[in-house]
This record gives structure tokens, C-alpha cells and sequence, in this order.
């Protein structure tokens, strides 16, 4: 909750009733670039794993961004309003359909190339306009907290610290299960699906499974980052586009390199925006993806030559 | 089609958790079904046109919302002539090529009697060929760009159909001068979505405060795709405005309010856009620090004003944000009252009833100028919209004092 107004502050112009933290822009800048990036890192997160895994590009993962947003405003209607209490309840509903959906519809027509694409857009537009009936057209919003004030005035966001500290983890974690004992069948699958069956694994429930378990990725990150700005039918569109740019570039091999490319392009979109313009910050955040893209088709991780 | 017989009986089990949470959550999911009124036969039709899909939904939505409202007074009135009012619907999807297609389904296969709408100043421009074409009226609510009520000054022979009951550009940066110049704001921040009608507005408003001594300190128009708010709100507040203006009329408004209470908890801000005048996310923006709304009517400026917000709560559930629901339904208002005083649905007998009529809205008493203008601003007469402050219960206005 944020601090109440009394009818009776100080009018525009004359002496602050409260202190303005922001004392020296650029570093502030820089220091939200990397909370951006942490938001696109926390998408990204469960895109590489459709994409390593189950080798798709899901249209619909920012869908259940948006429903983890809608989970956590509900209860934050009913009480709830802790974010992080929400993220475990929107990732059990998205897992379950997740699964639901990898199961019915992605491992039946996923050898179809532009199927599968086609049809995760078509679930995306289906959701958003199920969305809008449910919940209406109009923007609803959470309340985002208070900022903890750093050294030298630096305002540290909430939901910035969360979203680098959870694509952080998530990351760390699923490098862990990947390069672990419990991560072995995923790995074989990503490797070869073939000899994989061929060792006895039930490939498609893996895949199956590892679909929903990306979509409860997307679900819980949708409801963490809900307070920071306003939920619509349509607000997993942007981080749809930015996790999937991020995924392509890195390179699904590296999680490490996704993460690391995550930071790099909020930090560079957000010093474009200060020292060019705020519209340029979109345009040469794409232009550098291009560049990169151009450079390497194959992602910079096979650039650097490293593997996790 | 390829049937998996083993595989679907077990799917259901597996969502019955997650559905009963969902129905917990929101229980909106199955919404009653609508009222469907029966309605004696050859009504006068409304043709409405405004976005109900695409980014600008929300905006669209409460159009339709209020012109309904809006009709069911005339009808609860007697209707025109004895006859009842009833509206049809175009989704024009934020899209010029849409919004002219349904403005012309609206008119020759619907045969509206009048066209009211559309949303965006891009739209109307193209509905208004459509409108003079056709001999059809096209009340303007909200669009407010320049280029519509100066098409009807320089050819007006041709858009003599045309009136816009909105404010243009120039009135609204005019009412928001003197809100300026009434606070005492002698530097201001100027931050919107990169469209067109912001731009304009930004440009209109530098020109109009200047003799004021009032100036711009810093401007920004972010990417509706990125916009990079973080990096806006910290450099609005660096540059120490006495207020951020801020002008996006969608959801980008909220995120970027909240990046600026971040940023500066104590510098106050003006939402000009509309979206901010919503109960439910002006809640949930902290008031550290004065967050100003401008509407074209609030709940107490009048008793027409008040009566209507009550009516609109109790139908819709929620109070209108006093824009993009006010003008449109202050629209409707207008043309059944012509309709009346015309004594006909005629294009022409309307047109001169327009012309020479004053008519009450919500928001005041509209007369319209020579190139059709409702008159709008801050001289005496003009319909001056109002300035509400939000606090903890609620929102007070400020400017014009009530």
C-alpha cells in the first residue's frame, strides 16, 4: 500500500512534502536496464525450454504470462496481495493446461512445421479474447509497493529486484537439472529424440509434461511482475516477443548465455532511450538483434563456442 | 481428424483442480445472460462506431456502454416520436479501412438514421467521407484532431453532416492551460504515447501556456511497443517539473504512473488521457503526491452530471472514467434532443437544428460553432470540463471550482 494523500499536499510548485530519491540519472538508467532485462530473462527462461525440448515455437507462452497476471489480481481482489503467493497457484492452473494443451494439440501436430505455429497464435488470440469476455476490455491494475532507496538515491524497484533475482533462479535451476542426473532424459530429448524412445523413455508424456512445466514458468512470471504494470488481455504479447528474440540470439544451449543476453539487451534498450530518444530504444534494440542475428544465424552461443 | 481414445479420459481429472480454482477466482466466467428487449417494429437506428477489438478495446467498449445508456434514457423519455431509439453496433478495430467499411454497412444495409463515432482521429477523418457521401449526420465524440472540424470550414457544403460535440486540440490544451495557470505551474513535463493526437496536443499546449510563462522543461513520446518507462520517468523527473503531464489514453498510463511515483513519489501529475480517471486503477497508484484526472464531466459538477454516473455505476458496475464514456453518451444525448427539435430524422432538418439549437448534456449545454465546434474552453459559456484530484476515498474536484 502506498502512502495516502490527504487532500492537503503541497501544491505543484511550491516544497516537496517528500523527498525525490533520484539524484543521478545514468546510473539509475543502467541500474533499471538490468530489472528490464530480468523481466525478459524470466520469460525467456520457459521458451528455451519449449524450444530445446519440445522443439517448438509456442506463440501462445505469453498467453499464460497474461493468465498468471489475471491469477494474481484476483486474489489480490480477495486479499491476496502478495505476488509471490499468486506465482505457485498460476503455475499449478497454467501447468495443468499446459499439459492439457502439449497433450491434445502440440504432440499430435508438432511435426507439421507451420501448423504448430499457427495454432499456439490462434490459442493466444482465443485466450485474449476469453480474457477480454471474462475480465473486460479495461486495464486492472495492482499495487506495486513501495521502492527501497540505495546508495546515493538509487531507487531499487520491487518488482525489478524480483524479476532478476526469480529469471536468476529459474535459470540457475533449470542449468542445474539440465546438467544433473534428473535432467538426463530432457538433455537425451533435446539431443535425440530417437534414441531416447529407444531406450525405453515415454518421450511424449516428457514432452508433454516439459510443455507445461514451461507454461507454469510463464504463469508465475506473469503473476510477479503483475504489480508493475497493468493487466489486459493483451499484455503478454511484448514479453512474448522479447523472450523468443532472446532465446533465437543466445542460442538454446547456453542457458547461461540467455540469461547474460537478457541483462545486456535491457541494459543497452535503456541507455538507448536515455541518450537517443525513448522512441529509439524498441528500434535499436531490434537493429542490435538483427546485427546479431546476421552475424551468427545460429545464436552467439555457437559464436563463443561454449556449451553448458 | 485424428482421435487419441486412450488419452482423453484421463485430461479431465487432471483439470478439475485447476477449473474449480478458476471458478473461485472468477466466478465472471459464466456471465448471466443478457436482457434482450423486444422492440416495436422500425425504430429509429444509431449506427456507433468504435474500436470493441484491438489495443483500443477498453476505450471502444465504454463508448458502446454509454451510448446504450444513453438511448435507454430516450427511450425511458417516449422515444422520438413515438418511436423507440435503438443502436447498431460497428467494430471498427482501430483501423481506418475497417471503420469506413462498417461505416458504410451501417448506412446502406442497416439504414442508421445517424452515424455517431468513431474512436480514433484517423478513423473519423475516413468515416466522415462515408457521413458525406451518404447525407448521413456523424456526431464526433472523442476524436479531436484539427483536420475535422476544418474540413467542415473549408468545404462545408460537403461535411455540413458532420459536428463534433468533443473537444478539438486547441480547447483542450486551452482548459488544460488554465488548470496549469490556476496551480501555479510555471514548468511542466510533457509525456505521452508516440501518436498522432499526442503530438499535436503537446505542440498546441507549448504554444497556448507560452504567454502564460508557462514551459515545457521536458517532453517525451515513448513506443507503445517498449516504452521504456523507466528511463522516461527518470528523466521527467530530472529535470524537476512542477507536474508530469501525461497523455496516453490506454493501459501504458498506469505502468508509467507507477514508474514515476518510483522515480519521484512527490511530483505531482496530470493524466489528461482518460484511462486514469478509473476508480479501480487510480487505487492501486500511490498518492504520495497529487494525481490530477481531466474529464469532461465528473460526478457532482451538475445533477445531470451526478444522475448519470449513478446510472452508469448501477449498470456497468463500475463508475465511467468521464471521457471516453461521457462524450459518446453526451453524443447521443444531442442528437435524439435535435431529432426532437427537428420534428424529423431528416439529414437536413437535423443538420439546422444542430446548427442553430443549444442542447443540455451531461457536460453542459453544447452549441455549435460555424465549422461545426461544440464549444468548448475556458472563456464564460464555453463547456469547460473538469479537473478531479484522487484521494484515498475517492476523487475531489478541483478545477473549475464546483
Amino acid at each position: 500500500m502506498g502512502p495516502s494523500y490527504s487532500g492537503n499536499a503541497a501544491a505543484p510548485g511550491s516544497s516537496s512534502p517528500l523527498p525525490d530519491p533520484v539524484a543521478s540519472p545514468l546510473p539509475q538508467v543502467l541500474l533499471d536496464g538490468l530489472f528490464a532485462g530480468g523481466t525478459y530473462a524470466l520469460m525467456a527462461a520457459g521458451m528455451a525450454l519449449i524450444l530445446g525440448v519440445v522443439k517448438v515455437i509456442n506463440l501462445s507462452h505469453g498467453a499464460f504470462f497474461t493468465l498468471g497476471a489475471y491469477v494474481a489480481y484476483a486474489l489480490a481482489e480477495r486479499g491476496v496481495e502478495s505476488p509471490i503467493a499468486a506465482a505457485p497457484i498460476a503455475a499449478v492452473i497454467a501447468f495443468a493446461f499446459g499439459v492439457f494443451f502439449g497433450k491434445s494439440f502440440v504432440n499430435p501436430v508438432r511435426r507439421h512445421p507451420f501448423a504448430l505455429p499457427v495454432g499456439t497464435l490462434a490459442i493466444a488470440l482465443l485466450f485474449e479474447q476469453a480474457a477480454q469476455m471474462v475480465w473486460g476490455p479495461h486495464p486492472l491494475s495492482i499495487e506495486a509497493g513501495a521502492p527501497w532507496i540505495g546508495p546515493g538515491g538509487l531507487v531499487i524497484r520491487r518488482w525489478g529486484v524480483i524479476a532478476f533475482l526469480s529469471s536468476a533462479a529459474l535459470l540457475g535451476g533449470l542449468k542445474w537439472v539440465l546438467s544433473a542426473r534428473p535432467g538426463l532424459p530432457l538433455h537425451l530429448i533435446a539431443e535425440d529424440e530417437e534414441i531416447a524412445g529407444s531406450l525405453g523413455m515415454d518421450v511424449e508424456a516428457i514432452r508433454y509434461l516439459t510443455f507445461g512445466g514451461a507454461c507454469a514458468m510463464a504463469a508465475a512470471a506473469g503473476a510477479l511482475l503483475s504489480p508493475s504494470g497493468a493487466v489486459t488481455p493483451t499484455m503478454g504479447r511484448a514479453p512474448l516477443l522479447l523472450s523468443l528474440v532472446v532465446v533465437i540470439v543466445a542460442g538454446m544451449d547456453s542457458v547461461a548465455a540467455i540469461f547474460l543476453l537478457s541483462i545486456g539487451l535491457g541494459i543497452f534498450g535503456n541507455a538507448c532511450a536515455w541518450l537517443l530518444s525513448p522512441q529509439w530504444s524498441y528500434v535499436a534494440l531490434l537493429a542490435a538483434v538483427c546485427l546479431l542475428l546476421s552475424a551468427r544465424p545460429a545464436g552467439i552461443v555457437v559464436l563463443a563456442g561454449r556449451r553448458d | 481428424m485424428t482421435v487419441i481414445p486412450r488419452s482423453l479420459p484421463r485430461l479431465p481429472r487432471l483439470l478439475i483442480g485447476p477449473a474449480v480454482l478458476l471458478l473461485y477466482l472468477f466466478p465472471s466466467v459464466f456471465p448471466a445472460p443478457p436482457c434482450v428487449a423486444a422492440s416495436p417494429p422500425a425504430p429509429l437506428k444509431i449506427g456507433v462506431l468504435a474500436p470493441l477489438s484491438g489495443p483500443y478495446a477498453a476505450g471502444g467498449t465504454s463508448f458502446v456502454q454509454a451510448a446504450t445508456l444513453a438511448v435507454e434514457q430516450a427511450n425511458a423519455e417516449g422515444g422520438v416520436f413515438g418511436q423507440r431509439v435503438t443502436i447498431v453496433v460497428g467494430d471498427t478495430q482501430g483501423r481506418v479501412d475497417v471503420a469506413k467499411a462498417e461505416a458504410l454497412r451501417l448506412v446502406s444495409r442497416e439504414k442508421v438514421s445517424a452515424l455517431v463515432g468513431a474512436y480514433l482521429s484517423e478513423e473519423t477523418v475516413g468515416v466522415m467521407e462515408v457521413a458525406a457521401a451518404h447525407r448521413t449526420v456523424l456526431l464526433v465524440p472523442v476524436a479531436a484532431t484539427a483536420e475535422i472540424t476544418d474540413l467542415v470550414r473549408r468545404e462545408y457544403a460537403r461535411y455540413r453532416y458532420v459536428f463534433r460535440v468533443g473537444y478539438s486540440l486547441p480547447q483542450w490544451a486551452e482548459m488544460v492551460a488554465a488548470f496549469l495557470s490556476n496551480r501555479k505551474v510555471r514548468r511542466y513535463a510533457f509525456v505521452g504515447a508516440g501518436i498522432r493526437w499526442n503530438l499535436e496536443l503537446g505542440e498546441t499546449l507549448e504554444r497556448i501556456v507560452a504567454p502564460l510563462g508557462i514551459a515545457p522543461v521536458y517532453s517525451a513520446y515513448y513506443s507503445p511497443g517498449n516504452p521504456a518507462f523507466e528511463t522516461v520517468a527518470v528523466a521527467a523527473a530530472a529535470a524537476s517539473p512542477d507536474i508530469v503531464i501525461l497523455a496516453d489514453p490506454g493501459r501504458n498510463s498506469v505502468s508509467f504512473l507507477k514508474r514515476l511515483r518510483e522515480s519521484a513519489p512527490a511530483l505531482p501529475a496530470l493524466s489528461i488521457g482518460g484511462a486514469l480517471g478509473d476508480a479501480r486503477l487510480a487505487s492501486s497508484v500511490p498518492l504520495s503526491a497529487p494525481v490530477y484526472v481531466q474529464a469532461a464531466a465528473w460526478r457532482g459538477v451538475s445533477p445531470a452530471a451526478t444522475a448519470y454516473v449513478e446510472r452508469y455505476e448501477q449498470r456497468y458496475g463500475a463508475p465511467p472514467v468521464g471521457y471516453s464514456d461521457t462524450l459518446p453518451y453526451d453524443a447521443v444525448t444531442v442528437l435524439v434532443a435535435a431529432w426532437r427539435k427537428a420534428g424529423s430524422a431528416e439529414s437536413a432538418a437535423v443538420v439546422s437544428a444542430l446548427e442553430r439549437g443549444a442542447f443540455s448534456g451531461v457536460a453542459g449545454t453544447y452549441r455549435f460553432d460555424a465549422a461545426h465546434q461544440a464549444n468548448w474552453g475556458a472563456g464564460p459559456g464555453a463547456l469547460h470540463g473538469t479537473f478531479v484530484l484522487w484521494e484515498r476515498g475517492g476523487a475531489r474536484i478541483v478545477f473549475p471550482p464546483p
